[in-house]
């Protein structure tokens, strides 16, 4: 059956398809007793008399309890907890270029683009289906300058000096591979694992694995530039999953999260003694219903509330930010203040224990080069260069690189056969992202597209094995990380993901 | 396995004794034999758990290895050639377990060891008899009189009819209870399975308790303190009953029951994607299920028009909207690869209709055969096959037969009238557009380019729906023609433009439209089984069928006289509609058994398969099954069958705690007392809008658009409603954007559109706590109730019993007064500082006069009834 090796190659946009392959270890998508949780509510009947909220309590809660027990456990689902393995990240910081950033005129050199420049696709590459229909269109060769970079003579392009800098922490992975052909299927798959909507991001899957280790904070942050990516919420939304799994906005202006500043007419004393009043009467309430540990679980959220106004108010003050820290983040000059901003913001909610940040760099498809390469990479990589060089940077002089996993990287990248002579097409067939800190090879590059850099070619690895990676590193077994969902136990993977074994460190 | 073994240690730690076990000890020592049926039933899920992940996919299917079978239990015990796999009882005596001990080589399954605990569940299960899932004898089609093979039920013999939920529905008899709790037959089957474990019910709930959880359950808002108190006053012997039958004569009724089946429905009123732009007529669904639901229509009907209404009932408006069913699915408008979104959209269909209606998890089947259920991977595509002529339209006019001949004369007229400059018109476009549409159309596969060139005549149905799907991105706008024309072209194009805007308002206004599905024609495109689901990977060639497991009935497909279809669907319909689907009726009673239980009898209500949860009181199911379906009995009557459930003794108990009850039954599953729930968001809306004194009752028509929080936005658009009385409508009526869920519903676990939900998810979360404590929204409900009691009463003390009365639907006990007087007095004094600091109060609305600092007390004492449990549960 060679569907299945059609599926990893030319199929790359047969989506849903995808979803339904076996994966490679003859693993079948199927129910496992996972967690204590799972076995009692599946099975504990048996066990009659099992005190199961003490168990609950103690539950990693790793695997499918479903409705009942997610909204009835005693336990605070999004309590801190350590994984299947030894982690080697606790936290993620995943920028993310959206729009889809050039591979080949970034990270991703292409002499024989050089030379075949103004030819069609040669032959022996197949026509490509493509968002703009580009496949008969001329080859349109870079106009950056490579240079080799470090120790480790990494290649960038001038685009990104700064970044530049710092090649020998990344790990550049050229052989990306995705599905989607569209933005909004290929931003939900970057997130989500599927081009379809209607599954949990990789932050929410990290959250139920993992919960936070700031109680006082949400566990899984996203920072938008400015207007909401391609697909909206639900991009980082916790899809089957109960929603205290999904990812919080932080807004820009004025209160960071939603609802968290109480309307002008409701203030500190006043507020406090309101809800000792709501406490009273849950308590009183509480009498006699003492069994429904729902009811305790409202009080404590009642009261983290109560505490994060002041402490997401903190974790978004600058105030005790040095002017020298804010330069380096470029927050000084107009270009880069914005992003700069976000990504100290990144820094400060990893410091206080959120596990997974995911920022925005041009929200609504900035980077989506299609008729002005030059107008648009020029303008996308002033403005993030500096800051992300700047996260790096202030990271590892803090010595929170090694514990914190950055991955940097768009949706798809963009094709070597020109749009209108002056522009790329989307391309999910290869590109590059990065990676860098925690656990991943520092100055080095995985994986290879063909000549022309239309294609993964050598180390493959599909948004599902980077994702399998990503959960890796934070100590997470794609394969055991489930939940149940409509009689199968989902996975953040879907059906399929292989760690990158060559980008560990 | 570290993780595993601290697991097992803690379990042992809490056994009864307290004695630290080892493993051995309790499950070497040879379980006895159990005579409890909860116990066995659950040894046997888990252990089958346990074989269906690990074993079944070889030991299983058409060719099992070493021909043994262990999918049945006939099969397990003959079994393969090395010998029976399993002696019941003895699991050292088995071969099953010493190969997954590794005790007998080779050890299984080959691909690692099973854990401890998926051992010991396979050693206990033995232990207790090694029964199979369906182990209870077997019903058959004959026995109860009805036709057997050919008939809906009437299932193959073999596998599939060893699990309970392909099995004919036999409609038991109620067990004799002679107990003055017991008020009709669903009581006598919860008492008997609460007896035979040795608990009692619950004492019957107070009555305010009782109206306030029938009208949340019933209407989705609370009581009034008028109902409350006409309801407590009643002393005739069917007060209950009387307040049943006004609950559900209300119009409030559809407009709950109605969210329900939205969630299952997968309803939302954009295309999701990228842009989610609004679908305009979407909202007509909404408006049939409310109706539906509102006027009684039998379930079957209601059924078959949503799967067929087109075919079936052609002249009937509503039943066209029904078809809105199979075009609830997310679109995205710029797809480029045409084909593969066509195939996704039949899966969503297939799958969609599998879950809500058979309750069976289909779309396991999409790539492979079910790995647990009789679902060959061929009988989805089957399935799928019913579906594959669909045509999804946005543009079913909604009037009559005869209106429409008079609609479409009048509109040929009009274009006769106008004809000339029509013509003229499109001569000057027709090249202009042709060269657009070259570039537009260039993205395509050859396929889809093929279908466009094809002349009508000879497209073929497929031809037909690529060509539809991908024309609206071929469409080239008016603007763009204009632009690429110049001069005396241009001029003559402006002139008939100008010419047709003055006959523009002559023409005959558009008719009412809906959106639906239709068929594309009276020839289905072929289907084909797909290669590990992949859409251009075509297997053999399949034509429609009924799953295969649960008849062997084949379809009857006529094509209708009236319209162009090809009459699949109606076969499709008519099976889903008979009274003898054995998963249809199940499914459908379990839905609203869940709805006034909290858990349905099959607690996964969208899957009835092997791994889905057995039912706990499988008799009781059959009977509600059998019941609701007898033309002599409630005859698919959904009012009817609220009436019965909610007028039992088992949905009038207290949810009060019992210590040794909760030992027996932690999770309640028999039923001793009433299951707590709190409210959905739309419910926690509709009642601060009730208590606040501005629901407003008004039904149907264009969704509205309340006000987002600020610094929401969302791509699809969101155009406040302009008049505040439309925006406070009742919930169901809020727009549903697939992008972004309104931020109270969101908060509150409302579903992801993007498939059918059968129940949903209940969190406990900050984002809820600050909605509820820190925004505009409630904030201004509560100014709105604290307004409302300001007119209805003068002193501090009336007050606080009336906003009680309203909050909780109870009167407020002596200390309870006390507390709520004392906060406003705390509260008044803490408000008359900030006023002295010129800081801004809120005040009841529409309320002048009085002392600002104790109108703002008055607001903060509503706004904490809101934010209180007690106002957010229902016990």
């Amino acid at each position: 059956m060679n569907i299945r090796n059609r599926q990893r190659g030319e199929r790359a946009w047969a989506t849903r398809a995808h979803d339904g392959v076996p994966s490679p270890g003859g693993e079948p998508h199927v129910p496992r007793i996972a967690s204590r949780r799972d076995l009692l509510f599946r099975a504990g009947m048996g066990f009659g008399g099992l005190a199961l909220s003490a168990l609950l309590a103690q539950d990693e809660a790793r695997a499918d309890a479903g409705p009942e027990a997610a909204g009835r456990s005693a336990a605070n689902p999004l309590s801190g907890r350590s994984g299947h393995l030894a982690a080697r990240a606790d936290s993620v910081i995943f920028l993310f270029m959206e729009g889809g950033p050039s591979h080949l005129d970034l990270f991703d050199p292409k002499p024989e683009l050089q030379r075949l420049a103004g030819q069609p696709l040669p032959a022996s590459y197949g026509r490509p289906i493509t968002a703009m229909g580009v496949s008969s269109n001329a080859l349109l060769p870079t106009k950056r300058t490579f240079r080799k970079y470090g120790k480790s003579g990494v290649e960038v392009s001038d685009w990104y000096p700064n970044v530049a800098k710092h090649v020998d922490r990344l790990c550049v992975i050229r052989s990306c591979w995705a599905d989607g052909l569209n933005h909004v299927g290929s931003v939900c798959q970057m997130n989500t694992g599927s081009i379809l909507a209607g599954r949990p991001s990789l932050g929410a899957w990290v959250q139920y694995g993992l919960g936070c280790a700031n109680a006082n904070l949400p566990g899984f942050v996203i920072l938008l530039d400015e207007k909401e990516p391609i697909g909206g919420p639900k991009n980082w939304s916790s899809g089957f999953m109960p929603a205290t799994y999904q990812g919080t906005q932080f807004r820009p202006d004025g209160a960071p999260i939603l609802n968290l500043a109480p309307p002008e007419t409701l203030s500190g004393a006043q507020q406090r003694s309101k809800l000792d009043f709501v406490q009273l009467l849950n308590h009183r309430y509480g009498r006699g219903r003492e069994d429904f540990t729902e009811l305790d679980a409202r009080i404590n959220a009642y009261e983290l509330a109560f505490r994060m106004q002041s402490s997401a108010t903190e974790a978004v003050s600058l105030a005790h930010e040095t002017e020298s820290t804010r330069r380096l983040y470029g927050m000084d000059n107009p270009v880069t203040e914005k992003f700069g901003r976000n990504c100290l913001l990144a820094r400060r909610m990893v410091e206080r224990g959120v596990r997974f940040v995911e920022l925005y760099c041009g929200t609504g498809s900035q980077w989506d080069a299609h008729t002005d390469l030059e107008g648009n990479h020029s303008k996308m990589c002033a403005i993030s260069d500096l800051p992300v060089a700047g996260l790096l940077t202030d990271l590892a002089q803090r010595g929170m690189l090694d514990r914190t996993l950055v991955v940097w990287g768009g949706e798809f990248g963009r094709t070597p056969m020109s749009e209108k002579g002056i522009g790329r097409d989307h391309n999910p067939y290869g590109f590059t992202m990065f990676m860098a800190g925690a656990g991943v090879k520092a100055g080095h590059v995985h994986g290879s597209t063909d000549d022309l850099g239309l294609r993964a070619v050598e180390g493959r690895a599909h948004v599902h094995d980077l994702h399998a990676t990503i959960l890796h590193l934070l100590g997470l077994d794609h394969l055991r990380l489930t939940y149940r969902h409509h009689g199968r136990d989902e996975r953040a993977t879907v059906n399929a993901g292989k760690v990158v074994e060559g980008i560990l460190a | 396995m570290h993780q595993r073994h601290s697991f097992r240690f803690s379990l042992l730690g809490l056994t009864a004794a307290g004695l630290p076990l080892t493993p051995a000890a309790l499950l070497a020592g040879g379980v006895p034999q159990t005579r409890d049926p909860e116990r066995t039933a659950s040894l046997v899920t888990r252990a089958h758990t346990v074989l269906a992940t690990h074993c079944f996919k070889c030991h299983g299917g058409t060719a099992p290895l070493s021909k043994l079978d262990l999918t049945t239990s006939a099969a397990a015990r003959r079994g393969g050639t090395h010998g029976p796999a399993v002696a019941p009882g003895r699991p050292q005596d088995s071969r099953l377990l010493r190969m997954v001990e590794g005790t007998l080589k080779p050890q299984m399954p080959p691909t690692g060891a099973l854990s401890d605990a998926d051992v010991a569940a396979l050693r206990e299960w033995i232990a207790a008899g090694a029964q199979w899932p369906a182990a209870a004898p077997q019903a058959n089609g004959a026995a109860d009189g009805r036709p057997g093979a050919g008939a809906p039920g009437s299932a193959r013999p073999g596998s599939a009819l060893t699990h309970w939920a392909f099995r004919p529905v036999a409609r038991p008899t109620p067990p004799a209870v002679r107990d003055p709790w017991v008020r009709g037959p669903v009581d006598a089957f919860v008492l008997t399975r609460l007896r035979a474990a040795g608990l009692r019910p619950a004492p019957e709930a107070d009555r305010s308790t009782l109206i306030r959880r029938v009208t949340f359950d019933l209407h989705g808002v609370p009581p009034t303190p008028e109902e409350v108190e006409q309801f407590v006053q009643d002393r005739s012997p069917h007060a209950y009953e009387k307040v049943v039958d006004r609950l559900l004569a209300s119009p409030r009724y559809g407009e709950r029951q109605a969210r329900h089946w939205l969630d299952l429905a997968r309803f939302a009123e954009s295309e999701g994607f990228k842009a989610d732009e609004t679908r305009p007529n979407a909202w007509r669904y909404r408006d049939y299920v409310i109706e539906s639901f509102n006027s009684d229509k039998p379930y079957n009907r209601f059924m078959m028009e949503q799967v067929a209404g087109d075919e079936l009932y052609p002249d009937q408006p509503a039943a066209l909207v029904a078809t809105g069913f199979n075009r609830h699915w997310a679109d995205e408008s710029n797809a480029r690869n045409i084909r593969l979104r066509r195939q996704e959209i039949l899966n969503d269909i297939t799958d969609t209709v599998g879950s809500v209606y058979l309750g069976l998890t289909v779309g396991c089947a999409r790539c492979h055969d079910h790995k647990y259920d009789p679902i060959p991977q061929k009988d989805y595509y089957r399935l799928q096959a019913f579906f594959a002529a669909s045509q999804p339209r946005e543009d079913i006019p909604l009037v009559s037969r005869a209106e429409l001949v008079r609609h479409r004369g009048a509109v040929a007229q009009w274009e006769a009238r106008t004809r000339d400059t029509r013509v003229a018109l499109e001569a000057l476009e027709q090249p202009v557009r042709e060269k657009l549409v070259r570039g537009k159309r260039m993205p395509f596969t050859p396929e889809v380019q093929d279908a466009i060139d094809t002349p009508p005549a000879k497209r073929t149905a497929l031809q037909w729906q690529l060509f539809l799907k991908v024309s609206p991105q071929l469409e080239v706008k008016d603007e763009d023609i204009g632009k690429a024309m110049k001069g005396e072209e241009k001029a003559r194009w402006e002139r008939l433009r100008a010419e047709m805007a003055r006959e523009a308002p002559k023409k005959p206004s558009d008719l009412p439209l809906a959106l639906g599905i239709t068929d594309v024609g009276r020839t289905a495109p072929p289907v084909h089984t797909l290669a590990v689901g992949v859409y251009d990977a075509p297997l053999e060639e399949v034509q429609p069928g009924f799953l295969s497991a649960a008849t062997t009935e084949a379809p009857q497909i006529v094509p209708p006289r009236e319209v162009e279809s090809t009459g699949r669907r109606s076969a499709l319909a008519r099976w889903l509609g008979d009274a003898r689907n054995p998963l249809t009726t199940r499914v459908i009673v379990n839905r609203i058994w869940q709805q006034h239980f909290g858990r349905g009898l099959v607690a996964s209500a969208s899957d009835f398969g092997r791994t889905g949860d057995p039912p706990t009181h499988p008799e009781l199911l059959d009977w509600l099954a059998g019941t609701f379906t007898g033309r002599e009995t409630l005859n698919w009557s959904v009012k009817g069958l609220h009436r019965l459930l909610v007028t039992t003794s088992a949905y009038r108990q207290s949810s009060r705690f019992e210590a040794t009850a909760a030992a027996k039954d932690p999770q309640n599953l028999l039923l001793w007392r009433y299951r707590r729930w709190r409210l959905e968001g739309e419910a926690i809306r509709d009642a601060a809008l009730l208590v606040s004194g501005r629901l407003s009752g008004k039904m149907g028509g264009p969704s509205i658009f309340p006000d987002l929080p600020r610094g929401v936005v969302t791509r699809g658009g969101w155009p406040v409603t302009a008049d505040p009385q439309e925006r406070d409508r009742r919930s169901v009526y809020i727009f549903v954007r697939r992008n972004m869920r309104y931020p109270l519903f969101e908060a509150f676990d409302f579903p992801d559109t993007h498939e059918p939900c059968a129940r949903r998810n209940v969190t406990n979360t900050a984002p809820q706590a600050l909605m509820l404590f820190n925004s505009e929204l409630a904030l201004g409900m509560a100014e709105s109730m604290a307004g409302r009691i300001v007119q209805d009463a003068e002193s501090p003390a009336g007050r606080v019993e009336r906003a009680y009365r309203l909050a909780f639907g109870r009167a407020p006990e002596s200390e309870e007064r006390e507390q709520a007087l004392q906060f406003l007095s705390r509260q008044s004094s803490l408000l008359r500082d900030r006023l002295g600091r010129g800081e801004k109060l809120a005040a009841p609305r529409g309320a002048s006069g009085g002392d600002p600092a104790e109108g703002a007390a008055l607001v903060d004492l509503c706004h904490a009834l809101m934010n209180a449990n007690e106002f957010l549960y229902v016990d």
